[in-house]
């Protein structure tokens, strides 16, 4: 079979960050090869690899046996790779046709669109994959799995050889799914080769022929799929020591801080989560990307207030409609984008830090210098932040100490329900650390700590009980003591973890 | 204290007024010296006005339509129908205020773009004015005590200056020492950032825009009382000087960074050029005395001023990004506080 | 909603006041009177169609109003001078060009806001015409007025080349691939840059033909009368702009036909004529040009709102 593409040794890294480490990948034609890991495993840095979005920083790639130096997106494009990621990238005020002649070839300034031959060729293309749409149609009118098929459609059409699906199947009904299947199914029989990432491991196993697992930027192997089960699959994904090292639990769950009772948000997606959250305990939230866990956050913090359900805060049922409100009822929410939402880089330590306070901190809303560097200064000293001064820019520090400025704004609230967004998501290890002995310090001082992540070992390492979400929904409350990797995995996949290993 | 933008512009101001000196004639005389401030006092109270609002990351383009509308409805006040002069400012300022409520509210709440709003309230007001005189009518009957404020000396300095001080500092405190202050750069550094952080965005970004149609409303009544005349032209193409006095002030057009004491001083080293250039006759271009032509020239200058501020306003801020970004992306400050 | 609703609307509230104008002023439709009257908005309508492509590719330049007035002198200082009309129409069109060509630099290149970039811009050729001719009225030699033709023909060919122009520039917007680029410049330029199109020089371009457009429209005003003032492009840009905006061009970018602005350009442009007719006071149309950017913009708001909850 001839190779399409080829990765070998690939190296990236962000900073400090290693994203991808030695990681070697090959597609063939014809071939449906699925990529699978946890979230952070380094899927996506790979796909930008791929598409030329990001330069590796060691490594070869090869295409169609040529090896390719400098990949951009627009050489990419034209060596026939292609990309479908779940947001599809379509302009909403053209048609299905105008948007797919966008992407074809290259065309000058004054070259004439030839409308006739566009809407044969968008017929052609949306009758080859099934879809039963018109090419007339505004793409702002379609619905998101039918843009997606169009998106696919416009792959096609583009002439790509190698197409990336990112979690195509997210958002499709089960017919649709089917349609995808077949298209997918067609596509290798023209000699396309399909790189298929999706956490559905049914789909995997429907679909794909081989199935490389990353895991922590590296590869820990590439398989025929046929040759592996369900369970060794997942095993593959999480199997590691879980370190030790994190800081154990030491005191007893106090009294119940935070209650919520079928509570749900339509427009997110949230739907009918019901739990407690107790003072000095750590909740882990696990889950994939999309499975509603930042929906439910910021339902709790007040960005999207809920429309079912109830929230009970100490026992009384409070209704939070935004941010200042959740805030006065002692909810505190350190965000997952730090950089767009947690930090604002251009303003100082100290300006962070007081964000959050400035009625309590600057009665009559006068500044107050002095007391706004004291308590900079606390939270540098107990937090371990290294920076130049309070009055360095939060970029000027690296992601980590960011994260713990982030940290010490909400502090400064002196919260009862601490919500941490992927608190460790970019940040280098010896930061991790420090950010995990903090968050127990809190939860020993009395605070109820909600607490997302992605990152497996910490969930297991951090919790007292863990929160598994799927489809915006809580599936399952898993207590320290019977969570392993297997069993929270297998409940944010879906699986329902037979043959266990 | 100075920030290196600010001591940029001092400098310009030193060259500005030694270059005047040598050029033009009863340059540095104090009747002259007094007037570059008393006939730009209104400039600099929209420039002050619009700095808040530029800070939050949007623009007012109405300031100068409101000044219009503002004096002819003060005018209207106190010529037809009588009212004392005084109580007409105060109503005045109050219209104006609620004019920028207007342009707070369709940008706050309807989450419509400051630009067109603005750009839309600039003709409205400014037809409403034009409607009003039906065109052509003006008000010029005002009591002396009144004419007595644009024309007139408090202990050396003219009287409208005075009130300039006042409000100069008022809103200086507000931006610089007050967290509402803080939330306005908050808000144009990252909007939605502040909103996480609980800044009562909404609210915030209003006042700004009050503050301004208030301050417009202001400006006009001084107007008014330094021409003795109040008409539906009033302020015509202030608010490109207002922004001009702003941006050359180091304020960024993103929003975010920038000080008010760098406002006045792009602010004088407007006035400065306005005037000095009344005051060279003794040169000629395009055949005519400086002088007779100097507003041409003052308002080319300012135009080319605004550009080469922007153009280095970006040329920096694109150096800061990537200084910053190369300090986030190494391990760790040479000086740390905690090693 | 029918993809073409405001263009609907427009064309049916200008149906309204046209038939009102029927019933109550009918003497609004005397031949000669009317057909002076439309040749007079078809420079704006010339400017309107320019500012419709700068909008549409989520930019925006309210210097046109300077820049026609310049346009209109440099062909007529070229004219009087001797120079044959050819020359002075080519001169009006090359200063427009090179004014454009300035902004889309200052934005496309340089990444600064078009408002401020275009107020700026504004300001010194506003100066520079009125330093350069301090107010003067410009006569114009017999030749130029109505192309050298008689009056009628004269009108004849203005309204010719404008609707001959509005068909073209509608047709290519559709038709050309440039028209596609500055349709996805302005949803989405990073969407556009990775589907190949380069959303700055197209931003430049844009600027470049406005710059073309108000030459133009600067030469079909200069036609009209046998001499120039150096202000005849005052209040354009909002003239532009309202047209534009209400007949559906978005201001936050990517969608917009030309055939809205036609239309919106000539409900506003007969709110006037029709206030005089109906025997009230002319002075309301600054302020009728302000409201109706402001509904426009609203609607639009409010329409964007209820697709994106």
């Amino acid at each position: 079979m001839k190779s399409l593409l080829k990765l070998t040794s690939i190296h990236k890294s962000f900073g400090a960050v290693r994203a991808l480490r030695d990681v070697s990948f090959e597609l063939e034609e014809g071939e449906v090869h699925a990529l699978l890991g946890e979230n952070g495993a380094g899927k996506s840095t790979l796909i930008k690899v791929i598409t030329g979005a990001h330069q590796p920083d060691g490594g070869r790639l090869f295409v169609a046996g040529n090896e390719v130096a400098q990949l951009t997106p627009s050489k990419a494009r034209e060596l026939g790779i292609a990309c479908i990621y779940q947001q599809p990238a379509l302009f909403p005020d053209l048609t299905i046709a105008e948007n797919i002649g966008l992407r074809l070839k290259k065309t000058g300034f004054l070259s004439r669109v030839r409308w006739a031959d566009q809407r044969t060729k968008a017929v052609d293309l949306l009758h080859r994959i099934g879809a039963e749409i018109s090419p007339d149609a505004e793409v702002r009118s379609l619905s998101m799995p039918e843009q997606q098929l169009v998106e696919i459609a416009c792959a096609l059409g583009s002439g790509a050889r190698i197409v990336i699906m990112d979690e195509p199947t997210a958002s499709l009904t089960q017919k649709e799914q089917h349609l995808l299947f077949k298209v997918v199914r067609e596509l290798k029989q023209s000699g396309v080769g399909v790189v298929y990432i999706s956490h559905r491991l049914e789909e995997i196993f429907a679909l794909a022929d081989r199935v490389t697992v990353l895991r922590d930027g590296e590869s820990v192997g590439t398989n025929p799929v046929d040759s592996l089960t369900e369970s060794q699959l997942i095993k593959l994904m999480v199997g590691r020591e879980v370190s030790s090292i994190y800081p154990p639990a030491e005191s007893e769950a106090g009294a119940v801080v935070l209650s919520l009772s079928n509570l749900g948000c339509s427009a997110s997606g949230v739907s009918g989560v019901t739990f407690d959250v107790r003072a000095g305990e750590i909740v882990g939230m696990a889950g994939l990307v999309g499975a509603g866990r930042t929906e439910l956050a910021r339902i709790l913090f007040g960005i999207t207030p809920a429309d079912r359900g109830e929230i009970q805060l100490n026992g009384s049922r409070v209704s939070i409609n935004s941010p200042r409100e959740a805030i006065g009822h002692g909810i505190a929410y350190v965000p997952e984008d730090r950089r767009r939402h947690g930090v604002i880089l251009e303003m100082s330590i100290a300006h962070n830090m007081t964000m959050a306070v400035h009625s309590k901190l600057f009665p009559g809303t006068w500044l107050r210098t002095k007391a706004e560097n004291l308590l900079a200064a606390g939270f540098i000293r107990d937090l371990g932040i290294k920076a130049y001064g309070p009055e360095a820019p939060g970029g000027s520090l690296s992601g980590g100490n960011q994260q713990k400025v982030s940290v010490a704004r909400w502090l400064a609230t002196k919260p009862k329900l601490l919500i941490l967004d992927e608190p460790t998501q970019g940040v280098d290890v010896g930061a991790k650390s420090e950010i995990h002995k903090i968050i127990r310090g809190l939860a020993k001082d009395g605070l109820a700590v909600l607490m997302i992540s992605s990152d497996l070992p910490e969930v297991l390492g951090m919790s007292d009980r863990i929160a598994v979400m799927r489809g915006g929904e809580l599936v399952e409350i898993i207590d320290h003591k019977n969570a392993d990797a297997h069993t929270v995995m297998a409940a944010a996949l879906g699986t329902n973890g037979k043959d266990a290993a | 204290m100075l920030a290196r933008h600010e001591v940029v512009l001092v400098l310009v101001i030193l060259v500005e007024v030694l270059l005047f000196q040598a050029l033009g004639r009863n340059f540095l005389v104090g009747r002259n010296v007094s007037n570059i401030f008393r006939h730009s006092v209104e400039i600099g109270l929209l420039a002050v006005a619009m700095t808040p609002v530029i800070l939050t990351g949007g623009i007012d383009l109405s300031v100068g339509s409101m000044m219009g509308l503002c004096a002819v409805l003060f005018g209207m006040m106190v010529n037809a129908f009588g009212l004392d002069p005084w109580l007409a400012a105060s109503i005045t300022i109050a219209i104006g205020a609620f004019g920028g409520g207007i342009n707070a509210v369709l940008i706050t709440r309807l989450k419509l773009p400051p630009l067109i709003v603005t750009l839309g309230t600039f003709s409205f007001f400014r037809g409403l004015a034009e409607a009003l005189t039906k065109g052509a009518e003006s008000y010029s009957n005002f009591p002396a005590s009144f004419l007595a404020l644009g024309n007139s000396d408090i202990a050396g300095l003219p009287a409208q200056v005075w009130v300039f001080v006042v409000v100069a500092a008022a809103i200086w405190v507000l931006v610089h020492h007050t967290t509402v202050g803080r939330s306005f750069r908050a808000i144009g550094f990252a909007p939605e950032g502040a909103r996480y952080a609980g800044i009562p965005v909404a609210r915030n970004t209003s006042l700004a825009y009050i503050i301004a149609g208030a301050v417009a409303g202001l400006a006009a009544v001084i107007l008014v009382s330094r021409l003795g005349e109040a008409r539906a032209n009033a302020g015509i193409g202030y608010e490109l000087l207002a922004i001009t006095a702003v941006v050359l002030g180091g304020v960024s057009i993103f929003g975010g960074s920038g000080n008010v004491s760098g406002t006045l001083l792009g602010w004088v080293a407007l006035a400065i050029l306005n005037n000095g250039l009344t005051r060279i006759s003794d040169y000629r271009i395009m055949d005519q005395p400086v002088a007779s032509v100097a507003r041409e020239l003052s308002g080319m200058l300012t135009g080319l001023l605004l550009l080469a501020a922007l153009a280095i306003g970006a040329a920096t801020k694109s150096l800061a990004v990537r200084r910053a970004r190369l300090q986030s992306l190494s391990k760790s400050p040479s000086n740390p506080i905690n090693p | 909603m029918n993809k073409y609703f405001r263009e609907l609307t427009v064309a049916a509230a200008l149906v309204l006041l046209m038939l009102a104008l029927a019933v109550f002023a009918p003497h609004f439709f005397q031949f000669q009177p009317f057909i002076s009257r439309l040749t007079s908005q078809m420079p704006a309508l010339v400017a309107a169609i320019g500012i419709a492509l700068v909008i549409i590719s989520r930019q925006i330049d309210i210097s046109i109003g300077a820049q026609f007035s310049m346009c209109a002198v440099i062909a007529g200082v070229t004219a009087a001078s001797g120079l044959p009309l050819g020359v002075a129409i080519l001169a009006a069109l090359g200063a427009g060009a090179l004014m454009g060509a300035l902004n889309g630099l200052l934005v496309a290149y340089l990444r600064l806001p078009s408002i401020v970039v275009t107020l700026a811009t504004m300001a010194i050729w506003q100066e520079a015409l009125r330093l350069w001719q301090q107010g003067r009225l410009l006569a114009l030699p017999a030749g130029i007025k109505w192309f050298g033709c008689d009056q009628l023909t004269g009108q004849t060919i203005v309204i010719s080349i404008t609707f001959i122009l509005l068909i073209v520039a509608a047709w290519a917007m559709k038709n050309l691939a440039a028209g596609r680029f500055i349709y996805a410049t302005g949803t989405d330029a990073e969407a556009a840059r990775l589907a190949g199109i380069d959303p700055q020089r197209t931003t430049f371009g844009v600027f470049v033909l406005m710059g073309i457009l108000a030459g133009l429209g600067a030469v079909l005003n200069l036609v009209q009368s046998p001499q120039i003032q150096p202000n005849c492009g005052d209040g354009l840009e909002l003239k532009a702009i309202a047209a534009a905006v209400v007949g559906g061009v978005a201001i936050s970018g990517g969608r917009g036909t030309l055939w809205g602005v036609l239309l919106g350009m000539l409900l506003l442009a007969n709110v006037n004529p029709a206030l005089t007719h109906f025997h009230q006071p002319p002075y309301w149309e600054k302020a009728i040009q302000g409201l109706v950017i402001l509904i426009a913009v609203m609607a639009d708001g409010l329409r964007s709102r209820k697709n994106q909850p």
